[in-house]
């Protein structure tokens, strides 16, 4: 669903160009969950940037839903954001002059009409990560376990591709990332999505059916998922200490 | 709320804090420029500010710097409005949005949010300008010259702007909606904008700059004119942009590095210099601009001391109370009947001379203009000067002069500050009637505050058997009398106006004339068949219709002489000189302020989560208080420093240059100054204060003054 093949990106510092990306390529399957996981610096960000679009790339290519990104124009690119693809951040990016149930509305708004349709779909996102009792409130009102779990409702409402979600457990206490994983699972187990999320959090990248590494640029290594949850973090915790030299 | 336009209407009205500051940054800067134009271009300062004089090209020189105050703040203003804007612009963008669906809503509010503020701001200015001018009027000073008449055609100068502040706001727009990096875009509020990270040279550097952009641009007119032998060009004054890039430096110094020297407490503004220099870019521009407007409304302060303390000195140190200069063929009044005048109002006169003079025309080497180059030529009939006989000037002043034969002195005052428009260099003098000719040369000054060469015609002193031969046969159009007298104890006013209104009643139309309306370059010019230029519209007029009007009273060849007259109608004479000066150093100040609130105001708005985590990390609210007064201070303190000791010291660089030398009325002028810039300072500070509470207010840190009792 998801290919990427020899991805180069690179950010320029004054007339020096820094390579963050040295030719990544990896593909993700129809409603597999994965995580992207490695440490500061090593590009983590930049790919899942790279595949939403949101910064241009140098080389290589991205495949969505069969359609090859790159060249691309803006409008058309706007529209696979906002048709095909859905996003969780980690500093929520919730519209903070919106309640939690236009927010979860929004991709809806820009696409153009909220049907009934669209607001019975609401009513069940909301339900299914229980934040309907705060549908009326604002951001500024609800924790950040709320907020990043009407992210994750906000990013189904479109019924995307492919939700890509950057560190969304990265600002949240243990019980409030429990929450937003389950939010996950319930959008994969229920809904079918296909989830590509980056993060440091060994724990939340355990729930993920297979786990990306990057290290400096490059895929390091995959690994997975094939026992149960705590061995599967046991074994990524390994890879990590071996990925950072700790164990030969 | 189901369509797009519902939504941004819903997110407008959430921004409303933002959009207010921005509506009202454009609103003032509007206000301002719109009310300055409206001023500078109105019938009344127009018709008093002598054409191509310095007080016109000094107040465009303020208007021009307001406007690049208001131009950049209102840039600034739209550039912090996009910051905020910027976030949410962002997220709608990585959901999904299209510039082609996100323009509509954002052309639509930045337009409304310009228009609306800058048409409401133009408008604004109008009354405002009313408001101010009648407020001078009530409380200050009043004259018939006062009464405020606009002159429509200035609109256009704030149409133009909020032309431009309507494009720029709209390009803004256009260059965000067309950004590709949206990460960039949701976090543009959080981006640093390092101010460029010279050393520690360029403060130093800076200064110099600035000083010798000052003395250059002063310098190079007349550095010019001396080597091209031409008028100098406009673009000459460009050269004081070198001082605006030393004060930029300076500025940056500032922000970067910071004026304390030595190592000790490395540690203590470690904070506050941190965030300022991370917002670096925008500080340093902001400190420039209030700079530059502060030494504008500065130097159009000046201008007042340095005028009214010559006028008011000048008055003081006449040796006489009274004295008048009329043509023989005018019928003056008479001794008795001025001492019977003066009796009515109680009044005795004493000292009471009365000496002879004759006009001739003087033969010297002139500047003359052709095809825009100078040259220094002879001229038979150069000028044209009032001549008394060496008794005549020992009787006025009681000191006696020898004046050698075949020479003549010049009368100046004690201080020598009005010798340059003394003829110093004439070789032959002409009977005007006669045409009889007698060769002269220049052995220099003879001193007499009440005869020296201010606002009349310059007089010279001969050796009493050359004077008595000059006047022989010359008509009485070209002879005349002077008078001179004091009064018994107390002076009275009403006397003074009545004895100066008589006086005027006395002449005829072919008097009516500015003292610089010369008869021998007339004659000059209408032997060669041209028009003198004095008979063209390009001169300024007296009228005897308007005896109090700031021309007639500044400019009339015959205008007598009267310490009491002087010294009490100094303000209302020079009440639209005065006001219109006041007027753009507020104009000046007002703009300069907002710009340092909204710049202290940003402080809070883009500082918030860090003043949040350092009081996370335990800081106290002394501590925050401490860290906010660093940079808020820094935004009123330096460029009051600066701005103001720029000014003070180019005056006194003007001062020195004018006749290299300081007189009294000068250094008089200087003190005032300071005293000026004392209440300048006693005032800004008050507002530092306020501003300093609405931050700390909004950041949550308490009162500057309940900080103090808690300490």
């Amino acid at each position: 669903m998801l290919y990427v093949k020899n991805l180069y990106k690179s950010y320029k510092a004054g007339k020096t160009a820094y390579p963050v990306l040295k030719g990544v390529s990896l593909s993700v399957a129809q409603g597999e969950f994965t995580a992207v996981m490695g440490p500061s610096g090593s590009g983590k960000s930049t790919l899942l940037n790279c595949i939403s679009c949101y910064v241009p790339f140098e080389e290589g290519k991205i495949t969505l839903g069969g359609q090859e990104l790159k060249g691309l124009s803006e409008k058309e690119l706007a529209k696979i954001r906002n048709e095909k693809l859905g996003f969780v951040f980690q500093d929520f990016m919730l519209l903070d002059g919106l309640t939690v149930r236009e927010n979860v509305l929004v991709p809806k708004i820009i696409e153009g009409k909220v049907t009934r349709e669209d607001e019975k779909r609401c009513d069940t996102l909301l339900k299914l990560f229980g934040i309907t009792y705060i549908q009326e409130k604002y951001p500024a009102e609800i924790s950040g376990g709320e907020k990043q779990r009407t992210a994750v409702a906000r990013s189904l409402m479109n019924q995307p591709l492919l939700i890509l979600a950057d560190e969304p457990t990265g600002n949240l206490d243990s019980k409030s990332s429990r929450a937003v994983i389950d939010s996950f699972l319930e959008a994969r187990n229920q809904m079918n999505a296909t989830i590509f999320m980056v993060t440091h959090d060994s724990f939340a990248a355990s729930f993920c059916d297979r786990v990306i590494l990057l290290k400096d640029g490059n895929i390091y290594k995959q690994l997975e998922r094939l026992e149960e949850r705590s061995l599967f973090q046991d074994r990524l915790l390994e890879a990590i200490k071996e990925m950072s030299g700790e164990v030969k | 709320m189901k369509k797009m336009a519902e939504l941004e209407r819903k997110l407008q009205k959430n921004d409303r804090h933002q959009a207010v500051l921005y509506l009202f940054c454009n609103f003032t800067a509007l206000m301002l420029v719109t009310a300055y134009s409206a001023m500078m271009q109105s019938v009344t300062v127009q018709t008093v500010f002598p054409e191509g004089g310095d007080s016109r090209k000094q107040m465009y020189m303020v208007f021009g710097l307001t406007l690049f105050g208001c131009v950049v703040f209102t840039l600034y203003a739209s550039s912090l409005f996009f910051r905020k804007k910027s976030r949410q612009l962002g997220i709608l963008m990585a959901l999904g949005a299209s510039a082609e669906k996100l323009a509509p809503g954002l052309f639509r509010e930045v337009l409304f949010l310009s228009c609306v503020s800058g048409a409401a701001g133009t408008a604004a200015g109008v009354p405002f300008v009313y408001l101010l001018w009648n407020l001078f009027r009530i409380l200050i000073v009043d004259s018939e010259e006062m009464k405020l008449t606009l002159d429509w055609e200035f609109v256009w100068i704030p149409a133009l702007l909020l032309i431009f502040t309507v494009l720029c706001v709209c390009l803004m727009a256009y260059g965000y909606l067309k950004r590709t990096d949206i990460i960039s875009t949701v976090q543009e509020e959080h981006k640093n904008e390092l101010a460029k990270n010279w050393g520690r040279w360029c403060g130093p550097v800076g200064i110099v700059l600035t000083a010798a952009g000052a003395v250059l641009g002063y310098f190079s007119p007349q550095i010019y004119m001396k080597t091209a032998k031409a008028y100098p060009p406009d673009w000459l004054n460009g050269i004081y942009f070198i001082a605006l890039a030393g004060l930029y430096l300076v500025m940056l110094h500032t922000v970067v590095h910071g004026w304390r020297f030595g190592k000790k407490n490395r540690y203590k503004n470690l904070i506050a210099r941190s965030m300022m220099k991370f917002q670096g870019r925008q500080t340093v521009n902001n400190l420039l601009v209030i700079s530059v407007l502060i030494a504008g409304g500065v130097f159009a302060l000046f201008y007042i001391p340095a005028l009214g303390s010559s006028v008011f000195l000048t008055a003081e140190n006449l040796e006489y109370d009274y004295s008048g200069a009329w043509r023989t063929d005018q019928q003056m009044l008479t001794e008795e009947e001025i001492r019977k005048k003066a009796e009515t109002y109680g009044i005795l006169l004493k000292d009471w001379k009365e000496e002879e003079y004759v006009s001739l025309g003087m033969g010297s080497r002139v500047e003359t203009e052709r095809n825009g180059k100078l040259y220094l030529e002879y001229r038979e009939f150069a000028s044209e000067g009032r001549f008394i006989s060496e008794t005549a000037f020992a009787s006025i002043t009681g000191n006696s002069v020898q004046v050698e034969p075949g020479t003549y002195c010049a009368a100046a005052d004690q201080e020598e500050g009005s010798t340059l428009y003394l003829v110093q260099s004439a070789d032959k003098l002409t009977n005007m009637t006669t045409m009889e000719q007698m060769k002269v040369s220049f052995a220099g000054y003879v001193y007499c505050n009440t005869l020296s060469h201010r606002d009349t015609k310059a007089v010279y002193v001969r050796h009493d058997q050359d004077y008595k031969r000059t006047p022989q046969g010359a008509e009485e159009q070209w002879r005349g009398k002077m008078l001179f007298f004091n009064v018994e104890g107390e002076d009275s006013y009403a006397f003074a106006k009545d004895f100066f209104y008589s006086c005027v009643d006395c002449f005829g139309p072919e008097c009516e004339i500015p003292y610089y309306y010369d008869r021998v370059k007339k004659y000059d010019a209408e032997r060669k068949g041209e028009i003198y230029w004095g008979d063209t519209e390009a001169m300024t007029p007296v009228s005897y219709d308007r005896p109090d009007s700031t021309d007639f009273r500044t400019y009339w060849a015959y205008m007598p002489k009267s310490r009491i007259l002087d010294k009490n109608d100094t303000l209302p004479t020079y009440a639209v000189f005065f006001m219109m000066f006041i007027f753009a150093s507020m104009v000046c100040f007002a703009s300069a302020l907002v710009i340092g609130y909204t710049r202290c105001r940003t402080v809070a708005v883009l500082n918030r989560y860090v003043f949040e985590d350092l009081k996370r990390l335990g800081a106290s609210p002394g501590f925050l208080c401490r860290e906010v007064r660093n940079q808020c201070g820094k935004v009123f303190q330096i460029p009051f420093l600066t701005g103001s000791s720029v000014m003070f010291l180019f005056f006194i660089l003007i001062f020195y240059a004018n006749d290299g030398k300081y007189t009294s009325s000068e250094f008089l002028a200087l003190f005032l100054c300071i005293l000026i810039l004392a209440v300048l300072g006693g005032i800004l500070y008050g507002i530092y204060q306020k501003t300093l509470n609405t931050v700390l207010r909004e950041l949550k840190v308490g009162k500057v003054t309940e900080i103090r009792k808690a300490k």
